[in-house]
């Protein structure tokens, strides 16, 4: 796994979102570079739910902020309806930004602990100017009822009141604020209770049917992105490994690691516990990723092969693309 | 509202007190400081007509003090509004902007840190204040004047570095990404969400600073180059040193008066830090 | 079999500016040695609150403890702080969610780990050292030696929960208080660290106590699970018969509420509708009444006892899932 190739890009007028070739990287000081995406193809198609999913460190999060040019990829294009963002002047990024909207992990941070929820939500309104007053105030209004929150109960108090969830409808109202027509939710319900995680899952389905929404959502955890999404793409440090619909990824996976993601999964059934070999160790530095497969340190299939070439996506069933030398077929 | 403790009323209560004096102790009915009671040389405190008594020169010295209060409150609070508004200014835009504009800031305060303030605000006022003919006397206005831009000087680093600090911390938080892919500009990314969370931790140190002010205007006058003629605490300290055995309280009163306001801006610093940790804890 | 902690009636209540927050709500427990029981609940179910309290790390002026906790034969209420505190690390010890929090940020690897080695077992410095290193190769660090002398920074999550287990297991404890000692990590990292736990469980013949609010986590970790909620155990089973019957309606809508791979994609999930009640004024009726699918007017008004079926399964409901008791 861990290869390059467009041969999952779709060539239909549904399509969104297109990336193609990104690659971010940081400079850490002491002329280090952490390669943090290397060239990762995918698209979008419009009302479409794809779903981003690795370990820590994979490069999801940075993936889904580059879409948004938070920062600016090192190379390749992001086209977003017909519009390469990558090529756009700050000004006029600044305004292609408002139809994408990000939806962040840690719930309690991504909104100012000094301003109340009304203004929170305002705030998005104001700085593009619109609605007068008593205009803003009805859609905060309806923002909030449709999150599933009160807003009489919430408008004057500020985020510390709320626990992790509410904090994540509130983020949502906010993001919605705007009539994005595309959400990029990154891990929104990793940092909440099991019991927390399907109510505010069920909210985004609800939401995205209700805006009309595309949605890219990113996530360490199999188990969470299989009710939402409609195709799944696995990453590991910074490479696509497989893509393929969950129904299809789910059942039976062809990459090696994808396999490993999906047995790493809790089972609620203590009858029917995970006997196989789990992955072992942790990936990689991103600093200097292994030559050929990025995967083959950690994979039971790796070959000599693996380490002289890099695989690249090809489709070993309809829908399914998997980067790799020896898939699971 | 949080209950507050003794220390805390009586800090809150003499600051009160300064600032009175500071803006409205010209209308007290006292005769100017300057007032020379020539049958009262050096009385002791609480006699008649004198509540703190005279020095040797028969100079009032509740009248004293309270001009000295506007004199050295004056001073330390414009120094510290002007260093703190200069030295956020540039803390909050090196952490902002990162890169290159911040290495050049950090080793600016650096410097200005490793310089010890007195040393500095010495040479600053030696070169600033000192008039070429010696015969010639520098006007108070001007020696202010230094004194000011002398202590302002000292304190940019030090509020400018706690504003870099805060600013770095808030600037990882996720809303300020949320707040960008919202379309925000920088500068009002700066305006509305960094500079509000920045604004409490850098009040909480200006507290303690207005302290660091206070010393060091009152140090600069006992070695000379601070205000002339006994206008503030360190001035009448200067003075009062030479009556020290014949009339100690000459120096005791404006002792009195600089370090229970020292205590009180620590103090007060101290309670509103803690009031901080004590909300960031939750957030 | 032995038990190794026993508690009764534990109750723990905060005196909070509106009122008494009743955290735990008489909660017994038996821990026999050498078993792994698994606490279950959401945030503010009183799960954390009623380890800390069993570990008499609960101290405070506002805090109400009442009920007895006895360990290894002696009521750890009854003890000096001094005592509890000679528990620690050969007794019980204790493993935490944030391993990042939980480790000194300015002390070596190395410092940290032989710390309870020379204090607690009295070692030598270099015995300690050597010592260490046997810890880091049991908890699967790969270069053990490099690792003595890097920063808590240095690691990955994973690695800092290995760490964090090296220090606990050190003193070979008896006890182990597993906090949700996951949930901060990926599900791949997750899975390495609950099979360490099983695997070092066996090696040091050590009781555990896993605190989770993941079903899931649970099912392959534990032999017998109490669910909490609202302060108090709502359903206390061994772990085979509780994923084979549950009979609190609680643990059952839990249960549905967890995303699962083989979740139809595209249909909704199920959830628990509604919150936790009020901690300091909670009704007078079963606490999860106002969730509840099978609620009915009993419900509301009678708090129902915690009460066993044949099997010694124990639950606390007026009509529970699969018929009368």
């Amino acid at each position: 796994m861990a290869g390059s190739g467009t041969a999952h890009m779709r060539n239909t007028t549904d399509v969104v979102l297109s990336v193609r070739d990104l690659v971010v990287e940081f400079r850490v000081g002491q002329g280090r570079v952490v390669k943090a995406v290397s060239g990762v193809s995918f698209d979008v198609c419009k009302g479409e739910t794809l779903a981003i999913v690795g370990e820590s460190g994979c490069g999801k999060t940075t993936l889904g902020k580059a879409v948004l040019q938070l920062p600016p990829p090192k190379s390749g294009e992001v086209v977003f309806e017909g519009t390469d963002l990558t090529q756009l002047p700050k000004e006029n990024l600044r305004s292609a930004r408002t139809s994408m909207q990000m939806i962040f992990q840690d719930p309690i941070s991504s909104l100012d602990p000094r301003m109340t929820v009304s203004r929170l939500i305002e705030e998005p309104l104001e700085i593009w100017d619109r609605g007068n007053q008593q205009e803003r105030a009805e859609r905060i209004n309806t923002l909030l009822n449709n999150v599933g929150l009160e807003p009489e109960l919430v408008l004057s108090r500020r985020s510390y009141e709320f626990s992790g969830g509410q904090c994540q409808r509130i983020s949502i109202a906010r993001a919605l604020a705007l009539d994005p027509r595309m959400l990029i939710c990154d891990e929104p319900v990793s940092a909440l209770d099991v019991s927390i995680q399907a109510q505010i899952l069920n909210l985004l389905q609800d939401m995205k049917d209700r805006y009309g929404l595309t949605m890219i959502f990113i996530s360490h955890d199999l188990a969470v992105v299989k009710a939402v999404s409609n195709r799944v793409m696995v990453m590991y440090l910074g490479k696509v490994c497989e893509v393929a619909p969950p129904d299809v990824l789910y059942a039976k996976p062809a990459h090696h690691y994808t396999k490993a993601l999906l047995d790493s999964v809790p089972i609620p059934d203590p009858t029917r516990q995970a006997t196989v070999a789990l992955l072992q160790g942790e990936p990689p530095s991103p600093m200097n990723p292994p030559s050929g497969c990025r995967f083959r340190t950690r994979c039971p299939a790796a070959s000599a092969l693996c380490v002289e070439q890099e695989p690249q996506l090809r489709e070993v069933a309809p829908g399914q693309f998997v980067a790799c030398h020896h898939p699971i077929l | 509202m949080r209950k507050f403790t003794i220390p805390t009323w009586f800090s809150i209560s003499w600051l009160g007190l300064m600032f009175f004096f500071t803006i409205f102790g010209w209308l007290l009915p006292f005769k100017s400081w300057t007032t020379v009671f020539e049958d009262d040389l050096g009385v002791a405190p609480f006699s008649a007509g004198h509540l703190f008594g005279t020095d040797t020169n028969g100079y009032d010295l509740l009248a004293s003090v309270v001009s000295g209060t506007r004199m050295s409150i004056f001073i330390a609070i414009t120094a510290v509004g002007l260093g703190g508004l200069i030295g956020s200014v540039l803390g909050i835009t090196a952490a902002f902007l990162r890169g290159k504009v911040d290495t050049v800031m950090v080793t600016l305060f650096n410097v200005g840190l490793s310089v010890p303030n007195l040393v500095l605000a010495l040479a600053l006022v030696s070169v600033l204040a000192t008039n070429l003919d010696i015969n010639q006397a520098v006007p108070t206005w001007r020696r202010v004047m230094v004194l000011i831009i002398a202590l302002t000087i000292v304190i940019i680093p030090i509020l400018g570095r706690i504003a870099r600090g805060a600013t770095l911390s808030w600037s990882n938080r996720e809303f300020v990404t949320a707040a960008r892919s919202m379309g925000m500009r920088d500068r009002n990314i700066i305006i509305r969400h960094i500079v509000p969370n920045v604004l409490p931790a850098l009040i909480a140190v200006g507290f303690l600073a207005i302290g660091v002010v206070i010393i060091a205007e009152a140090a600069l006058s006992i070695l000379g180059v601070g205000i002339p003629d006994g206008a503030s605490w360190g001035g009448m300290i200067a003075r009062g040193r030479n009556d020290l055995e014949y009339a100690p309280h000459v120096l005791y009163v404006p002792l009195v008066f600089l370090a229970l306001t020292v205590i009180s801006t620590n103090h007060l610093g101290d309670v509103i830090r803690s009031g901080l940790d004590r909300r960031e804890s939750k957030v | 079999m032995t038990t190794i902690m026993s508690i009764r009636d534990l109750n723990v209540s905060f005196d909070t500016p509106r009122g008494m927050l009743e955290a735990v709500r008489g909660v017994d427990l038996e821990i026999e040695a050498g078993t792994s029981i698994g606490i279950v609940g959401e945030s503010g179910s009183g799960k954390t609150v009623m380890s800390r309290a069993a570990m008499g790390l609960l101290q405070g002026r506002n805090v109400r403890r009442t009920g007895t906790v006895v360990y290894d034969g002696q009521e750890l209420t009854a003890m000096t702080r001094e005592q509890v505190r000679n528990t620690f690390g050969t007794g019980m010890a204790m493993i935490f969610q944030d391993p990042m929090t939980a480790l000194n940020p300015v002390r070596r690897i190395g410092s940290q780990l032989s710390e309870g080695l020379r204090v607690r077992l009295g070692l030598s410095k270099k015995a300690a050292s050597a010592r260490s290193k046997e810890l880091l190769d049991l908890v699967h660090i790969p270069d053990a030696q490099a690792m003595l002398h890097k920063f808590p920074y240095q690691l990955s999550g994973g690695m800092r929960q290995r760490v964090m287990i090296a220090i606990a297991i050190a003193c070979k404890p008896k006890l182990l208080f597993a906090d949700e000692p996951t949930t901060a990590l990926d599900v791949t990292v997750q899975a390495q660290i609950l099979q360490l736990l099983r695997e070092l469980r066996q090696e040091l013949d050590m009781s555990m106590v896993l605190v989770t609010h993941d079903l899931g986590v649970v099912a392959g970790n534990t032999d017998s699970v109490a669910v909490m909620y609202a302060g108090e155990v709502v359903e206390y089973a061994t772990t085979k018969k509780l994923f084979a019957g549950m009979r609190m309606p609680y643990t059952e809508a839990l249960l549905q509420s967890i995303p699962k791979v083989d979740h139809p994609s595209g249909k909704r999930l199920s959830v628990i509708a509604g919150r936790l009640p009020d901690p300091i004024d909670r009704g007078a009726g079963c606490s999860f009444a106002p969730r509840c699918q099978y609620v009915q007017a009993k419900c509301h008004t009678e708090h129902p006892p915690l009460e066993a079926d044949p099997d010694g399964h124990l639950f606390r409901c007026w009509f529970p899932i699969g018929g009368a008791k």
